[in-house]
C-alpha cells in the first residue's frame, strides 16, 4: 500500500498515543492524529518542532524515513531503523559477500536502466536520442567506458530549455529543485533498502568514504529521471523557482506517489522502490541475476 | 501532470471503514472487555465519530481489508458489532449537524500532508 508523507514546515509538538502520531499546534487549533503505520516519510523543516523520543521510537519501528532539514531548508539527516528486516543479519552477510564481478554486473544494469530512462525523458521533447540509445546498449560490466558520464553530459544539455544550464550541487536554479527532489528520492530508496534487510551504507559502485548512503545512491540512479520530469514540469509552469517555497516543495513531495511502470505494471514510485530493493537482494543471494528497475514512459 | 497521476487516490477507490458496536457493560469484566475493544480500535487508527461508532480512512480496498480483519480478530465474546465500508464519495455526501447548525465533516487524509 502507498504510504503517506508528512511535511512539517510550521512550529508543532509531535507526540504519540494509541499508536498514533499526534500533532499539537502552538495556537488553539485542535490536535491532529495520524496512524503511524500509514506513514512512509516524515520531513521536519522548522526549528520550532519538538518531537518526543517515544514517537521517534515508534516511527523507526514502523520503518518510517524521518528526514530533518537544516537552516537552508535542505534535508541533512535521515533516521532509519537498525533492524529493518527479520533476516537482516543474513541479508547483510549476502550483501557484504557479493563478489566483485556481480557488483560490476549490477552496476552495468543500473547504468543501462538509467540511460534508457534519461533517453525516454528526452524523447518526449523530440530531442534526438540515438546517442543515448547507443550508450545504453554499449554499457560494459562495471561501466568501464564511463557511459554514465557521457550520457549525463548530453542529457543535461538538452533536458531543460535553459541555455546555460549546468548540473551542479550549488549551481543556479533549478539545481535547488533537483537537490531537494533527489534528497527525497534518496530517503525513499534508503527506506526501501532497509526494509529489504540491507545496509544502505555499502554500495555496489559508490564507495566514497564520506558518504553514508552509497547503496541508496547507486540504486536511485535509474529513478532520477522521474524527479527530473517533475522538475522540468515545474521549470516550465512556475513563475519563480529561485526560492524553494512551500508550493514548490508541495510538488516535489509528490515524488513518492508518482506512478511509474515496473515489470509491466503501474505502481507508485515508493512501492516500486521496494520491488527494486527486493530484486537487488535476490541478486546478492544468488536467486536471480536481474535487478528490476522502473522504465520511463 | 496528467490526470492519471492522482487517480490512485480518487474518491471512488478510497474507503471509510465504520465500526458500530453495542457491548454489555453490566459487570466489571464486561466493561473491561468493552474498553479494551475500544482501545484496540484507537490503536488501529480509528477515531470516534459518535459514542460506539468509530471510523477510519483507508486509501484502498486492500488497506481496508487489513483493518477489517484486525477488528474481526479483536471481536469481544458478547455484544453486537457491525462493520461497514463506504467510498469516500459516499462519505462526502453525508450531512452533519450540531443542533441545527451545519457541522464540518472529517476530511480524508491525503497522501501528502503539509502541516
Amino acid at each position: 500500500m502507498i504510504k503517506r508523507t508528512l511535511f512539517f514546515g510550521n512550529p508543532a509538538y509531535l507526540s504519540t498515543k494509541n499508536e498514533q502520531l499526534i500533532v499539537s499546534f502552538p495556537d488553539d487549533q485542535p490536535d491532529k492524529t495520524v496512524p503511524i503505520e500509514d506513514i512512509g516519510m516524515v520531513v521536519l523543516e522548522n526549528p520550532q518542532i519538538t518531537i518526543t523520543n517515544g514517537l521517534m521510537g515508534k516511527l523507526v519501528n514502523n520503518k518510517v524515513a524521518l528526514v530533518n532539514c537544516n537552516g537552508q531548508h535542505l534535508p541533512d539527516g535521515l533516521l532509519l531503523p537498525l533492524h529493518g528486516h527479520s533476516e537482516q543479519t543474513e541479508r547483510i552477510r549476502h550483501q557484504i559477500n557479493a563478489s566483485q564481478p556481480l557488483r560490476k554486473n549490477l552496476w552495468a544494469q543500473t547504468i543501462t536502466a538509467k540511460i534508457q530512462n534519461q533517453g525516454a525523458l528526452l524523447a518526449e521533447r523530440d530531442i534526438p536520442i540515438q546517442k543515448l540509445r547507443h550508450l545504453a546498449k554499449s554499457v560494459q560490466s562495471g561501466d568501464t567506458g564511463n557511459n554514465e558520464a557521457q550520457a549525463a553530459a548530453y542529457y543535461w544539455q538538452h533536458i531543460f530549455d535553459l541555455p546555460d544550464f549546468n548540473r551542479e550541487q550549488k549551481g543556479l536554479p533549478p539545481n535547488n529543485l533537483l537537490n531537494y527532489g533527489y534528497a527525497i528520492l534518496r530517503g525513499i530508496i534508503a527506506r526501501a533498502l532497509v526494509s529489504s534487510g540491507m545496509l544502505p551504507t555499502l554500495g555496489i559502485w559508490h564507495r566514497n568514504k564520506y558518504n553514508a548512503y552509497c547503496l541508496a545512491d547507486d540504486i536511485m540512479e535509474p529513478y532520477r529521471p522521474f524527479v527530473d520530469k517533475v522538475v522540468r514540469h515545474m521549470v516550465e509552469t512556475k513563475d519563480q523557482i529561485d526560492e524553494l517555497d512551500i508550493h514548490l516543495k508541495r510538488e516535489l513531495l509528490t515524488i513518492p506517489a508518482l506512478d511509474v511502470k515496473i515489470d509491466g505494471q503501474k505502481s507508485p514510485l515508493m512501492v516500486a522502490a521496494s520491488r527494486t530493493t527486493n530484486s537487488l537482494f535476490e541478486c546478492f543471494a544468488g536467486i536471480s541475476r536481474k535487478i528490476i528497475y522502473p522504465e520511463y514512459g | 501532470m496528467d490526470e492519471s497521476f492522482y487517480s490512485r487516490l480518487n474518491q471512488y477507490r478510497s474507503l471509510w471503514v465504520l465500526v458500530f458496536f453495542d457491548l454489555p457493560t453490566e459487570t466489571k469484566k464486561d466493561r473491561k472487555i468493552a474498553s479494551s475493544f475500544r482501545k484496540k480500535l484507537l490503536d488501529d487508527g480509528f477515531s470516534m465519530f459518535q459514542f460506539s461508532i468509530y471510523m477510519r480512512f483507508c486509501a484502498s480496498r486492500e488497506n481496508a481489508d487489513v483493518h477489517i480483519k484486525r477488528v474481526k480478530k479483536n471481536l469481544p465474546p458478547k455484544g453486537k458489532v457491525g462493520i461497514m465500508c463506504i467510498t469516500d464519495k459516499q462519505f462526502g455526501m453525508m450531512e452533519l449537524f450540531y443542533g441545527t447548525k451545519v457541522a464540518e465533516k472529517e476530511t480524508p487524509s491525503q497522501q501528502l500532508e503539509l502541516f
